[in-house]
C-alpha cells in the first residue's frame, strides 16, 4: 500500500465554487442589464419619436401661425425668414410653405437627402377682423435620424457601462467571495492537507461571525474530536484491548525501531516468546471471563517484572512477548527469562480457587546490530516451538540444533509440492496378524517421504506439515490408489483376503465426497470395498460429530469398515464406542509397550477388551514387539496385533515377498480356527 | 379776358396789402416744429418747407427741429425747447407713434401752446387726455388731412377705370389689390378705411389682398409681384392696384411692368402724395392719379395760429381741423405740378387763406383755392 490518496477514485478536476458562482451570476446580470437597458432605450426612443412627432406637429402649427399674415399678406420673404428660423432645428431637413394655390411659397433645404424621413403638414388659416381664410400650408419634413444615432450612442453608452457595472459586480464578486468564501475554503482546506499528512489536528484559523466561520468552528471541534478518535484507533490499532499490552502490530514496528536505532553495536537484544500452557483449560474451567482476567493478571506481572527500558506485548490469545533491549550476554538473557517465567508461575486466584499458571518461553538473542533483527519473533517462536513440544514450563533458548530443525521443517514443507510431483511419497505396508492363528489378515497402509536429500521420513514429521498446506485429501487419495493397486497386486499373488487398513485425517471425515471416490477408485481397480477398513482418531469425531458420523456410515455401507485408532490416548470416551458405526479399535501401543510387566496397563487392556467385547468390537494391539506382549494381548483377548515383532512397515513388494516367505499352512489353519479362541503362544 | 382777370388779381392783391397791413400791427410770432421725419423725406420736407414758406408771408419765424425718425430724438427735441428761457409762442408736433403726447403734457407745465399736425391723440390718450382745451389748456387743437376720402376717391377712380374698361375677372368682378402703409398709424388706417367704404359700395368689386409694404415702394413692388403671381395662378384678372402712397404706387408699378403688364392700359394704378415721380408718371400715363396736398398742413397750420394770435381763434368752428386733399390727373397736372416739383411755396399767398373777418374758423383749403391762389406763371398769362 503506497500513497493512500492513490487507492482513491481520481478526483474531479477542482473547480472553484468562486468561479462557480461567478459563472452562473454574471452571465445573467449582464444579460439582464443588457435586456433591461435595450428595453429603457427601446421604450425611451419610441416615446422620443412621439414626442418629436408631437414636436414637429407643434412646430408646424405655430410656424403656420407665425407664417399665416406673411403668407396672406404676399410678404414671402418674411415667410421665408420664418421658415428659416426653423431651419435652426437640426431635425428638420426641409420645410415648405404653399399658398392657397398649392404653389409653393418658401422652401428650405437644411440637407440633402436624408434616412427615415417623416412629414408633418399643417394648414395656415389667416384671420382678421373680417375675414378667415385658409393661406396655404406649410409642410416640414424631419428626420428621425438623429434619433437613431442618439439611441445608437446611447446603447453603445449603456452597453459599455453594463459591462462596466459587470465588470465591476464581478471584481466585488470575485473579492468579496475570495475573502468570505475561497479564503475561509482554503484555510479549511489547508488544515485537512496538512492534517492528512501527519494525522495531528490542525485548526482552520477563520475568525469572521458568518457561516464559514461557524464551519471553521465546527470543522475545529469536529478535528479536534477526529484526532482524538484517531488517536484513540491508533492507540487501539497498536494495543490490546483487554490487557492495554502493545499487539503484535506494535511489535512489528517496535523491531523496525529497534533495528533502525541499534544501541550499542555490542549489545544483545533478548527477545522472550512467550506462551501460556493449557490456558485452554482455564478457559474450559472458569469460562472466558476468568480467562480474560487471567490474561490481565499475567500482563500486569510481566510488566512488573521487567524494568522501564523492557518492552512486553501481547500477540494474541495466550501469546506474550517481552523484550529487553540491551543484555550483556546469552547468560544474563537467559536469567531474565527465568525470572520472567517465574513471576509468571506465581499462583493466581480464579473464582475463590488457587491457579498456577504455566508458560513456556521461547528465547532468541540477537546483537542489536543484526540486519535479522526483525526475525527476532520467528527465531524465538522457533524455540517456543520446541520448549512446547519437548519441554512445556520451561525456558528454551534458541540454538544451531533448534534452527536446523526449524529448517529442516521448512525445508520440508516447501517440498510438498515437488514430493507429490516426482511421486517421493511412497506407501509402505505394515501386516496385521491374528493372534491366534498368526494368520495375515491384513495391511496398515502407512506413508513415507523418499526425500532426495533427507531420505526416508516418518510421518510424524511431515503429516502435521502435510495438514498445514492443505494436502491432506490429496495424500489420502494418493493412498487409497496406492491400497487398491495394493490389493490387486495381493488377489493376485493368491492373498485375496488380506484387507488393507488406511489412515483418513479428521479433515477428511468432513468431506462428503470421500465415499464415491472411494467407490470409484475401488471399481476402478476392480477391487471390493469391504476389503479396505478406514482408520480413524478420537479427535476426529470429536471436531464434526454429524459430519463425521455420516461419512462413516457411507464408508461402511460399501462395505469398508471403520477402525478407531490410538485408542486410550485421547479421549477414549466410551459414549464414540456407541455412538459410531465402529467395528474395530485399535489399543495404542503406550498400553502395550510395558505390557507385561505393568499391571496397571494390563488391567486397562484388559478392561479395554471386556468393553470391546461387549460392544462387539474387534480389537488390535498395535506396537506388539516381543512375544510375551503378543501372548498377553492374546490372553488378554485382543483378537489382532500390529507391530516389529511380526514385521515393520516395507515397500509393497516387500510386504509380498515376506508373505510368500511365511508357510502357507498357518494361515490356512488360522482361516479354520473360531476367531476368538484365546491361544498361548 | 387776361385784362380783366388781371384787373381782378390786382384788385385781390390790393386787398390783401390792406388786409396785412391791418394786421401787421400784430407781433410777430415765434413757433417751432418738432419735424417727425428724415431729412430728404419728401413729404415731411414739404410740411417743414410750406410751414416755413407761410411763415414768411404770416410774420412768423418757424423753426424746424428734425427727429430723424428717432421718437426717443423728437422728444429730446420737444423737451428741450420747452426748457429754453425763450421759450416759442407755439409748439407744433406731430403724434407719430404717440410719440408727441409727454412733450404735449410738458409743454403744459411749461405754459407753451401747441398744435398737433397731421397726427392727432388716439386711442388711450385721446380718452385720458380728452379733446383739446380742457385737460391740457395749452394744447389749442390739431390740424389734420382727411385721408378716408381720399383713400375712397382714389379707390372709386380705379373702380370707374376698370369698370370701363370692363377689366373683370372670370368671376365676372373687377379684382383690386391695396397696398397700405401699415396697419397701426391713423393716417394709414384712414386711408385703408377709405377704400374698403369705396369697395363695400360697389358690389361687383373685390380686394382680393390689402397688403402693407411700409411705405416703401421696394416692398410694395415685391408684394405686388407676389400678387401678381397668385392672381395668375387663380385665373384673376387684376384690374387696379391701390397704393396708400406713392413710393408704393410706384414700387407696384414696376411689379406690373416686370410682369409683362403695360400700366394704364392693362391695370390702373392709383397714389398718394402728389410726389413728384406719381406726377411724372401720371403725366407719362402710367399712373391713374395721385391724392394729397396735405404737405400743405405745414403752411396752413400757421394760418390757424396767425389767426389765434390775432384773436381770431379757430375753435371758434371747432379746434380740429380737418383739411380735405384732393387728386391730381392727368387733368389738373399742370396747374399745381409745377409746384410740387420746384417747392416753390413762397408762391403760395398764405394770407389769402386767412379767416376772414367774423368767420374765425372758417378755411378753404380746397385745390381751386389753392390754384386760384397762384400767381398765373409768365408762359399762362400769355
Amino acid at each position: 500500500m503506497s500513497d493512500p490518496a492513490s487507492n482513491e477514485p481520481a478526483a474531479p478536476r477542482l473547480r472553484p465554487v468562486v468561479r462557480a458562482m461567478i459563472w452562473a451570476t454574471v452571465p445573467v446580470l449582464l444579460l439582464v442589464q443588457l435586456l433591461a437597458s435595450a428595453g429603457v432605450e427601446v421604450s425611451s426612443f419610441w416615446s422620443q419619436v412621439k414626442q418629436l412627432d408631437a414636436r414637429m406637429a407643434r412646430v408646424a402649427e405655430s410656424r403656420a401661425e407665425l407664417i399665416a399674415e406673411p403668407l396672406w399678406k404676399m410678404r414671402y420673404d418674411r415667410v421665408t425668414g420664418v421658415l428659416n428660423e426653423i431651419m435652426h432645428d437640426e431635425t428638420i431637413a426641409a420645410a415648405a410653405v404653399y399658398d392657397d394655390t398649392g404653389a409653393v411659397i418658401a422652401r428650405v433645404v437644411a440637407r440633402s437627402e436624408s434616412p427615415s424621413i417623416a412629414e408633418v403638414s399643417r394648414p395656415i388659416h389667416y384671420s382678421n377682423g373680417n375675414i378667415s381664410v385658409q393661406a396655404g400650408r406649410i409642410a416640414i419634413a424631419y428626420s428621425h435620424a438623429a434619433l437613431y444615432a442618439d439611441a445608437g450612442s446611447r446603447l453603445v453608452l449603456l452597453l459599455v457601462v453594463g459591462l462596466l457595472a459587470t465588470f465591476a459586480t464581478l471584481i466585488a464578486m470575485r473579492i468579496s467571495a475570495n475573502i468570505f468564501i475561497g479564503r475561509p475554503l482554503a484555510v479549511m482546506m489547508s488544515a485537512i492537507q496538512r492534517s492528512k499528512q501527519d494525522g495531528r489536528a490542525y485548526p482552520a484559523d477563520v475568525k469572521s461571525s458568518n457561516e464559514f466561520g461557524q464551519l471553521a468552528r465546527a470543522f475545529n471541534a469536529m478535528q479536534h474530536t477526529t484526532s482524538g478518535a484517531l488517536d484513540r484507533l491508533g492507540h487501539m490499532a497498536g494495543h490490546d484491548p483487554l490487557t492495554g499490552l502493545p499487539n503484535r502490530r506494535s511489535l512489528t514496528e517496535r523491531l523496525a525501531v529497534a533495528s533502525r536505532d541499534r544501541g550499542r553495536p555490542d549489545a544483545l537484544v533478548a527477545f522472550c516468546f512467550i506462551d501460556l500452557d493449557d490456558f485452554k483449560g482455564i478457559n474450559d474451567t472458569f469460562g472466558h471471563e476468568a480467562g480474560d482476567q487471567f490474561l490481565v493478571h499475567i500482563s500486569r506481572r510481566l510488566r512488573r517484572a521487567v524494568e522501564t527500558e523492557d518492552w512486553v506485548a501481547r500477540l494474541g490469545g495466550d501469546e506474550f512477548v517481552v523484550i529487553r533491549p540491551e543484555v550483556s550476554n546469552e547468560a544474563s538473557a537467559h536469567a531474565f527469562a527465568q525470572q520472567v517465567l517465574a513471576a509468571i508461575s506465581e499462583p493466581i486466584r480464579l473464582h475463590d480457587k488457587q491457579v498456577v499458571p504455566r508458560a513456556s518461553i521461547g528465547l532468541a538473542v540477537r546483537r542489536a546490530d543484526d540486519p535479522e533483527l526483525s526475525h527476532l519473533p520467528t527465531l524465538a517462536d522457533i524455540a517456543l516451538y520446541h520448549a512446547k513440544s519437548k519441554a512445556p514450563g520451561t525456558v528454551a533458548v534458541l540454538d544451531e540444533a533448534l534452527q536446523r530443525e526449524y529448517r529442516r521443517r521448512r525445508d520440508l514443507e516447501l517440498a510438498i509440492p515437488a514430493g507429490f510431483a516426482e511421486g517421493q511419497f511412497e506407501v509402505w505396508y505394515q501386516s496385521q496378524v491374528d493372534l491366534e492363528s498368526q494368520e495375515v489378515v491384513g495391511l496398515e497402509a502407512l506413508i513415507r517421504w523418499r526425500h532426495p536429500e533427507h531420505g526416508v521420513i516418518g510421518p510424524a514429521e511431515f503429516l502435521p506439515l502435510i495438514e498445514r498446506s492443505g494436502n491432506n485429501a490429496r495424500l489420502t487419495r494418493y493412498v487409497l490408489t496406492d491400497a487398491c493397486w495394493a490389493l490387486q497386486r495381493l488377489a493376485a499373488a493368491g492373498r485375496p483376503q488380506i484387507r488393507i487398513a488406511i489412515n483418513l485425517p479428521p479433515s477428511e471425515l468432513a468431506d462428503h465426497s470421500l465415499a464415491a471416490e472411494l467407490r470409484a477408485t475401488c471399481a476402478r481397480f476392480d477391487v471390493s470395498a469391504s476389503l479396505l477398513e478406514l482408520e480413524i482418531t478420537e479427535g476426529s469425531l470429536i471436531n464434526n460429530i454429524a459430519s463425521a458420523s455420516e461419512t462413516l456410515h457411507r464408508l461402511r455401507r460399501l462395505g469398508a469398515t471403520i477402525a478407531l485408532d490410538d485408542f486410550g490416548t485421547g479421549y477414549s470416551s466410551l459414549a464414540h464406542l456407541r455412538r459410531f458405526p465402529l467395528d474395530k479399535v485399535k489399543i495404542d501401543k503406550a498400553f502395550i509397550s510395558e505390557i507385561p510387566d505393568s499391571a496397571e496397563d494390563k488391567a486397562i487392556v484388559g478392561v479395554i477388551a471386556s468393553l470391546a467385547d461387549t460392544l462387539g468390537l474387534t480389537l488390535v494391539a498395535e506396537g506388539i514387539e516381543r512375544a510375551e506382549q503378543a501372548e498377553a494381548m492374546r490372553e488378554m483377548g485382543v483378537r489382532f496385533g500390529q507391530g516389529y515383532f511380526y514385521q515393520r512397515p516395507q515397500p509393497l513388494d516387500a510386504v509380498l515377498e515376506w508373505l510368500e516367505k511365511r508357510p502357507a499352512v498357518e494361515s490356512r489353519v488360522l482361516a479354520d480356527s473360531p476367531s476368538i479362541a484365546p491361544e498361548f503362544a | 379776358m387776361t385784362v380783366l382777370l388781371r384787373i381782378l388779381l390786382v384788385a385781390g392783391m390790393a386787398c390783401g396789402l390792406i388786409a396785412s397791413a391791418s394786421q401787421s400791427s400784430a407781433k410777430p410770432l415765434d413757433i417751432v416744429f418738432v419735424n417727425p421725419g428724415k431729412t430728404g423725406e419728401v413729404f415731411w420736407d414739404m410740411v417743414a418747407q410750406s410751414m416755413q414758406a407761410a411763415g414768411r408771408k404770416l410774420d412768423a419765424r418757424v423753426e424746424v427741429l428734425t427727429s430723424e425718425r428717432n421718437y426717443r430724438t423728437m422728444q429730446e427735441l420737444g423737451y428741450g425747447v420747452l426748457a429754453r428761457t425763450d421759450k416759442p409762442d407755439f409748439l407744433i408736433l406731430s403724434n407719430e407713434e404717440s410719440a408727441a403726447v409727454p412733450i404735449l403734457e410738458a409743454a403744459e407745465a411749461a405754459g407753451v401752446k401747441t398744435l398737433l399736425l397731421s397726427n392727432t391723440l388716439i386711442g388711450d390718450d385721446a380718452k385720458r387726455l380728452g379733446p383739446p382745451r380742457q385737460k391740457l389748456k395749452t394744447w389749442l387743437g390739431d390740424i389734420t388731412t382727411d385721408l378716408q376720402t381720399a383713400g375712397a376717391r382714389m379707390a372709386n377712380a380705379l373702380i370707374a377705370a376698370a369698370r370701363a374698361e370692363k377689366w373683370q375677372s372670370p368671376d365676372g368682378k373687377i379684382h383690386l389689390l391695396g397696398i397700405g402703409g401699415d396697419e397701426i398709424t391713423p393716417a394709414s388706417i384712414a386711408r385703408n378705411a377709405g377704400l374698403k367704404l369705396a369697395v363695400d359700395a360697389a358690389p361687383d368689386v373685390v380686394v382680393d389682398r390689402l397688403l402693407f409694404a411700409n411705405w416703401t415702394q421696394s416692398e410694395a413692388e415685391q408684394v405686388t409681384a407676389n400678387y401678381l403671381g397668385w392672381a395668375s395662378r387663380k385665373q384673376i384678372r387684376p384690374a387696379g392696384i391701390w397704393a396708400g402712397n406713392d413710393p408704393m404706387a410706384l414700387g407696384a408699378l414696376r411689379a406690373v411692368t416686370a410682369a409683362g403688364l403695360v400700366p394704364g392700359r392693362d391695370i390702373q394704378l392709383v397714389g398718394l402724395n402728389w410726389s413728384e415721380d406719381a406726377l411724372r408718371e401720371i403725366r407719362a400715363g402710367r399712373l391713374l392719379l395721385t391724392d394729397g396736398g396735405h404737405f400743405l398742413l405745414g403752411g396752413w397750420s400757421i394760418v390757424l395760429l396767425r389767426d389765434y394770435a390775432d384773436g381770431c381763434d379757430f375753435a371758434a368752428v371747432s379746434p380740429r381741423v380737418e383739411v380735405k386733399t384732393s387728386a391730381i390727373t392727368r387733368r389738373n397736372l399742370g396747374s399745381v405740378g409745377d409746384l410740387v416739383k420746384t417747392r416753390a411755396f413762397d408762391r403760395i399767398d398764405f394770407t389769402r387763406f386767412r379767416a376772414k373777418a367774423g368767420r374765425c374758423g372758417r378755411y378753404d383749403f380746397s385745390l381751386d383755392a389753392l390754384v386760384s391762389s397762384l400767381p398765373l406763371p409768365e408762359g399762362a398769362a400769355d
